[in-house]
């Protein structure tokens, strides 16, 4: 849109006409400006919308804007100022997991440390093997993209992957190699490539101060501080991703072709596994039944939707409605989830302890008063059959849109 | 005619009787050694018999005096047989003499037959439906035969076809009486029984005593094998004990792991290890069967595992040592230190606990708790309540020992409620904080007998540091280890049960309470309180101070059903028909209390796990500290316990 | 079924318990033995480079094993080479570790420099071993969220394991007493990690708060307004099915555990 002020001649009819069933919408949203002397004026009429009955709401959450909201969220929509670095005098290199082929928050946690270690003079150059369905690449940050693609790179080959980066390292002497430390590839490549290299890597990274970096260190009791390593493998949310500027996202290219190397490792394909047998402990999104849920083959078909891991309350277990290995709690497995959905269970003590370590946690309940709601992120207060099932739906039809983008 | 084969029948049932005697002995000595005193138990067993024994059967009327009936005949017309037919001492007096005791033992015969008619589950069928048959017989024949002898009738009364009668009536009697005494007859009993008296492996049970305690195994010794791996590796005694069974099945039907329909039947297990210690299958049982396991799958001997030959891993998992078999055993067999022996071998060399056992014992050993909970949190339910640690005073009255509940959030509101009554009653008492370990318990009765002694011997140690006059439980489990098992290992210590020490505070006028006032209240006896320690009044005297008259259930005190939580059952998790919990609640709420005071960690959690509605559930020292009428100053505290929970 | 159990070798470390940090088999280490075991039996040899004198190894000889080797290194030693120079000669043919030490730096890098050393391909992730033939295996490899990817590899090659792999069996006292440490002195040299850095407790890691962008300050307070409504959980009472579905839809997919 562009920033140049027209005059609306019907705007401003509409604005005089008090009549108008308009006029709210037109009205001045400014309520504080810059007064001539340099303070800031303030007008508290102008605060706040005619409600739907007629009288004047101050909404201070700022949820509701009433009729002005439509211009202040038009000029929302700003342009980030764009990061231009010609001739970077270093460079930083970024090899992003691209799950799904999208940058992961983790990866855009990485740009943002690249950006942090980059400064003026260095440029984030980012390797992206294989297809991708990115297209966000400038605003994560990345000033220049090498995209390696082909039938070398196509499934699971890292040992191909590591030939390329050494070529990266030939050609643009990079000053840090930045690798996500995830178990969806950027830990494996990481290290592979440290090994290539020759390099000692800093893992587990979480930190990175002006000139060392903090990671874990054992199984996390200890944390190994030292100089910042050329090779950072990090954990995520090791830095803020960028957010306030764009950057070039400039194609580069590998000056040779990268040498084929015979693979020693052949990828078979992924096998087809079952939901539900994904260990407890390791899950991230578990739907978990209780005393209450009454229709277990609905359940079952809403985790299969879902795609979560089954669990179970100590009540189900016993009556046999789940194996005993799917219990949660004190006396079953402590859960670890980021989403723990958790049907027909009023949150016995034990039950509560097995769940503390998940991030959020949902609730479907009957009854408002029980423990569970009381722990719960979000409840839904009602029978849980009708809600799995609108859930069912939900699903169905997110996958169906989800197919249309794909298309 | 009658005269010359009575003599050689009975000399011969004699003889085949110590043949078979002997034959048995050397079968008890395969074997390992055990210490007994041979003498001294020979000359304590009529004692033994006559008053430990009776005790026990004397519960049930009916077959207390039918057995002093026909048992008491029996050994009277045995004895007087032998001198008067065998001996031919035909003596007009003796022969009255034999005549009144045969006539007893025949009324007993028939009280035996009438149980008979129509016998409940419980008791084995097969041979022992023949038993009361061969006691008339025995009886019926010598009555007979002893009538010339006594006078009654004339000498050649009745010709050679009543002497030929007789003749096989003797003979059926004898053999069954006799010779299938010690061959393997359901008379062994008697037998073997008597001896297993004599030289049981718990000699201080008898006279009043109690011995419920674990024995420790020789982990010093590399060679000494870990555990019961075959019939053999029992001591000579046990092997000897479970021969005296006599299929009574008062076990099983006290037997909660039974009831729930958990594959364990405890008569139905020393049936198997006598089957092993013959060799053998299963197949000639004739009781109740493990439930879910049909009769005549298993087979085993004296020389083979008996894991997954005779008995399946399963049944031994499913025990909760609840000792209630052992407390209704008439024959005072030692069921729970067979089940946990065989445990411990396969613990400690198969590596085969099931389920979460090996996870808990990992725990147990890296962390010093079950949980795997960090160490150093184990202080943290107390963190404002400003507790006295011992390694800062040295030496107080009460070492208050905190258990593993320290851990768990629902028992650390017992423990703090423990707490308000203690400072309500000026006690002088301390606590080990992070210095504290689990007692073993748990590890014990798994069957890791290393864990638990590596946790005993560094516990003792600590304790050894330090003077106090007596330790304080709230948890019946560490209670009992710490008494009557840490002895063995040189822990002796006087320890008191939280519900024992409450009770002596309230006689000594120490506690200033009021009356409970919620609704009516049950007691559920804790298994390692009770049965294995015990303690039955004083958690009823505390409660009676409260003004609370309990509502007992059918199954209290001695007769307590387990709620399912001890020997690591729920560790374990066999599963069954029902639960364990479900059905001690069903008999709390029989009573229509509700409220039902435990006084046990294990007991509370679960109870507490049976889904509601249910009757509350309270600790007694939450009981207790909620009617404290407390100085000003401690009502701060209190409020915070409110908060807290 | 295999004409000949494989050879398979398996490099342990001593672990910590993550709560109390007392020694310990190590998770990852201890389910390599059992992946190791149930491929090649009791023939599977286990190799510690450290310190022999400790307890904790006595926890993998009760898995059922009946001697382990031992490289005597002191605490901080450099473990690669030592371990280079046994595994070449060794003969093995599948060399199986846990992808990352319990104690000390923990990098997971070893695996990865002794096959760059030995010129060995590396499975990282082995779940399973489903067949060997003609000196040709095919493996699972475990990917995230249970997922599975199957590999064919070339003997000899090595494999790090994490927690996908089958649970390693319980460590039984009786074995574990009898099982034999047998010690070997090697050459040994330091790790020049500790020169430049240093070890410290771990330090809790704060959780991320919601980045606020805000330019105005009603932004802000719509910010901080709307989270304070979220913070104490959010009840949704009297709504329909579908407003319910859509409420906790709609949290599935900010939290992305929907795909």
């Amino acid at each position: 849109m562009s920033d140049i002020i027209r005059r609306d001649p019907r705007a401003e009819r509409i604005a005089r006409n008090r009549l108008h069933p308009l006029h709210a919408t037109v009205q001045r949203s400014e309520t504080s400006w810059m007064g001539p002397n340099g303070i800031i004026r303030k007008n508290p009429h102008a605060v706040g919308f005619i409600g739907p009955n007629g009288t004047k709401r101050i909404d201070r959450s700022g949820a509701q804007q009433g009729g002005t909201a439509k211009r202040s969220t038009q000029a929302a929509a700003v342009q980030l100022p764009l990061h231009t670095v010609a001739a970077p005098s270093f460079y930083i290199v970024v090899v992003p997991d691209l799950v799904g082929g999208r940058l992961t928050t983790h990866d855009r946690d990485l740009l943002g440390l690249a950006h942090k270690l980059a400064g003026h003079q260095g440029a984030v150059l980012a390797v992206v093997f294989g297809e991708h369905k990115e297209s966000s690449f400038d605003t994560a940050g990345v000033d220049r993209l090498l995209h390696l693609d082909g039938a070398l790179y196509s499934g699971y080959a890292p040992e191909q992957q590591v030939q390329a980066l050494t070529a990266i390292e030939r050609q643009f002497r990079p000053r840090h190699w930045l690798l996500p430390d995830s178990r969806t590839g950027g830990g494996e490549l990481g290290r592979r490539l440290a090994a290539q290299l020759g390099e000692r890597p800093a893992t587990r990274v979480w930190q990175v101060t002006d000139e060392h970096c903090i990671g874990r260190a054992g199984a996390g009791q200890q944390d190994l501080q030292r100089p910042l390593a050329r090779v950072i493998l990090a954990a995520s949310e090791c830095a803020e991703p960028v957010s306030e500027s764009r950057h070039e996202a400039l194609a580069v290219s590998l000056d040779t072709e990268v040498a084929r190397c015979l693979p020693r490792i052949e990828d078979l394909g992924a096998v087809a596994v079952d939901p539900a047998a994904t260990p407890m402990a390791e899950a991230e999104f578990i739907l978990s039944g209780g005393n209450g849920v009454r229709d277990w083959d609905l359940f079952h078909r809403t985790a299969v939707a879902l795609g979560a891991t089954e669990g179970a309350s100590r009540v189900a277990v016993d009556d046999g409605h789940m194996a005993r290995n799917r219990q949660v709690g004190a006396t079953g497995t402590w859960v670890t989830a980021r989403v723990y959905l958790a049907v027909g269970i009023s949150g016995a003590i034990q039950h509560l302890q097995g769940i503390g370590a998940c991030d959020k946690v949902v609730a479907v309940n009957l009854d408002a008063g029980c423990d569970m709601i009381k722990r719960a992120d979000l409840s839904v207060i009602g029978d849980s059959a009708a809600i799995l099932a609108a859930l069912i739906e939900r699903m169905a039809a997110h996958r169906a849109g989800g197919n249309r983008d794909a298309a | 005619m009658l005269n010359t084969l009575l003599p050689i029948l009975l000399f011969a049932a004699l003889l085949l009787a110590v043949i078979g005697a002997g034959k048995r002995f050397f079968m008890w000595r395969r074997g390992r050694a055990a210490q007994v005193d041979w003498l001294g138990g020979l000359l304590a067993m009529p004692k033994r018999y006559m008053v430990d024994l009776h005790h026990v059967v004397a519960r049930d009327k009916y077959i207390a005096n039918t057995h002093v009936a026909t048992a008491g005949g029996f050994v009277l017309a045995a004895v007087l047989a032998i001198v008067v037919h065998g001996f031919g001492m035909h003596n007009r007096i003796l022969g009255v003499a034999l005549l009144g005791a045969c006539a007893l033992m025949f009324v007993g015969a028939l009280f035996v037959a009438k149980r008979r008619l129509k016998p409940p589950s419980r008791l084995s069928k097969g041979p022992w439906m023949r038993l009361p048959k061969s006691l008339l017989m025995f009886s019926a024949s010598f009555f007979i035969a002893t009538l010339p002898v006594a006078g009654i009738l004339p000498a050649d009364f009745g010709g050679w076809i009543l002497a030929l009668v007789l003749a096989i009536g003797v003979a059926w009697g004898v053999s069954e009486l006799f010779f299938g005494m010690t061959w393997g007859g359901p008379m062994k009993h008697a037998f073997a029984g008597a001896l297993h008296l004599a030289w049981h492996r718990r000699a201080e049970r008898f006279g009043g005593g109690r011995s419920t305690g674990l024995k420790a195994l020789d982990l010093s010794n590399p060679n000494a094998p870990l555990g019961v791996e075959k019939p053999t590796d029992f001591t000579w005694n046990q092997l000897l004990g479970f021969d005296a069974c006599v299929q009574c099945g008062k076990c099983e039907a006290a037997c909660p792991a039974f009831a729930a329909g958990q594959p364990l039947n405890p008569k139905k297990l020393i049936q198997d290890m006598v089957v092993g210690l013959a060799g053998g299958t299963d197949a000639k049982f004739a009781g109740s069967p493990y439930p879910g396991k049909p009769v005549g799958e298993h087979s085993g001997g004296p020389h083979q595992p008996i894991v997954n030959g005779l008995v399946d891993a399963d049944t031994l998992w499913s025990c909760t040592t609840c000792r209630a078999c052992v407390e209704e055993c008439p024959m005072m067999i030692e069921h729970v230190d067979a089940i946990v022996d065989m445990r411990r071998h396969l613990t400690l060399e198969k590596g085969a606990t099931p389920n979460k056992g090996a996870e808990v014992l990992d725990n147990l050993i890296a962390t010093d708790n079950p949980g795997g909970f960090n160490p150093g949190g184990r202080l943290n339910w107390a963190a404002d309540l400003n507790l006295t640690l011992l390694s800062d005073k040295k030496n107080c009255d009460v070492l208050f020992w905190v258990g593993d509940g320290a851990f768990d959030m629902r028992n650390q509101r017992t423990l703090r409620a423990f707490v308000n009554v203690l400072k309500a009653a000026n006690v002088d008492f301390a606590v080990l904080g992070l210095e504290e370990r689990d007692s073993g318990d748990v590890a014990r009765r798994l069957g890791d007998e290393a864990t638990f002694q590596s946790l005993a011997k560094r516990n003792i140690a600590t304790l050894g540091k330090y003077s106090f006059k007596r330790i304080v439980s709230c948890d019946p489990h560490s209670f009992h280890v710490l008494k009557n098992e840490y002895g063995a290992l040189g822990g002796n210590y006087e320890v008191l049960h939280h519900s024992t020490f409450i009770a002596e505070l309230i006689a000594a006028g120490k506690l200033n309470l009021g009356q409970h006032k919620g609704g009516s209240v049950t007691y559920h006896d804790p298994c390692y309180l009770g049965r294995y320690n015990g303690e039955y009044e004083a958690p009823r005297d505390v409660l009676r101070a409260l003004g609370i008259e309990v509502k007992e259930m059918q199954r209290s005190g001695f007769r307590s059903r387990c709620c399912g939580g001890g020997g690591g059952a729920p560790i374990t998790d066999i599963p069954g028909k029902q639960r364990i919990p479900d059905m001690r609640m069903v008999d709390i709420k029989e009573t229509g209390a509700e409220l039902v005071a435990v006084g046990c960690p294990q007991c509370t959690a679960m109870l507490e796990g049976v889904v509601e509605p249910r009757p509350q559930i309270k600790d007694i020292a939450e009981l207790v500290a909620d009617v404290l009428l407390e100085a000003p100053a401690a009502v701060a505290v209190k409020r915070v316990v409110e908060e807290v929970q | 079924m295999q004409p000949k159990p494989l050879n398979v070798l398996c490099l342990v470390s001593i672990g910590a318990h993550p709560t109390s940090g007392r020694a310990r088999r190590a998770e990852q280490d201890a389910r390599a033995v059992e992946l190791g075991l149930r491929l090649a039996g009791e023939q599977v040899q286990v190799l510690h480079a450290g310190n022999a004198e400790e307890e904790a190894l006595r926890a993998y000889l009760g898995m059922g094993l009946s001697e382990l080797s031992v490289l005597q290194q002191p605490d901080g030693a450099d473990a690669l080479p030592v371990l280079f120079d046994y595994l070449k000669d060794s003969g093995a043919q599948l060399v199986l570790t846990g992808s990352q030490a319990e104690t000390g730096e923990g990098s997971g890098m070893l695996p990865y420099l002794l096959a760059e050393q030995l010129g060995w391909p590396l499975v990282v992730g082995l779940a399973e071993v489903e067949k060997v033939e003609n000196g040709v295996a095919q493996v699972l490899q475990a990917l995230p969220r249970g997922q599975r990817r199957r590999l064919q590899v070339r003997l000899p090659f090595l494999a790090s394991v994490d927690n996908a792999a089958p649970v390693a069996r319980q460590s039984a006292f009786g074995p574990a007493r009898r099982g034999t440490l047998w010690t070997d002195e090697v050459h040994v040299l330091d790790d020049d990690l500790l020169s430049n850095a240093s070890f410290q407790p771990a330090r809790p890691r704060p959780k991320r708060l919601k980045v606020i962008k805000a330019k105005t300050g009603a932004e802000r307070m719509k910010a901080a307004t709307a989270k304070a409504a979220g913070g104490g959980g959010q009840v949704l009472k009297d709504v329909s099915a579908q407003e319910g579905a859509e409420a906790i839809f709609k949290l599935l997919l900010e939290e992305g555990v929907i795909r």
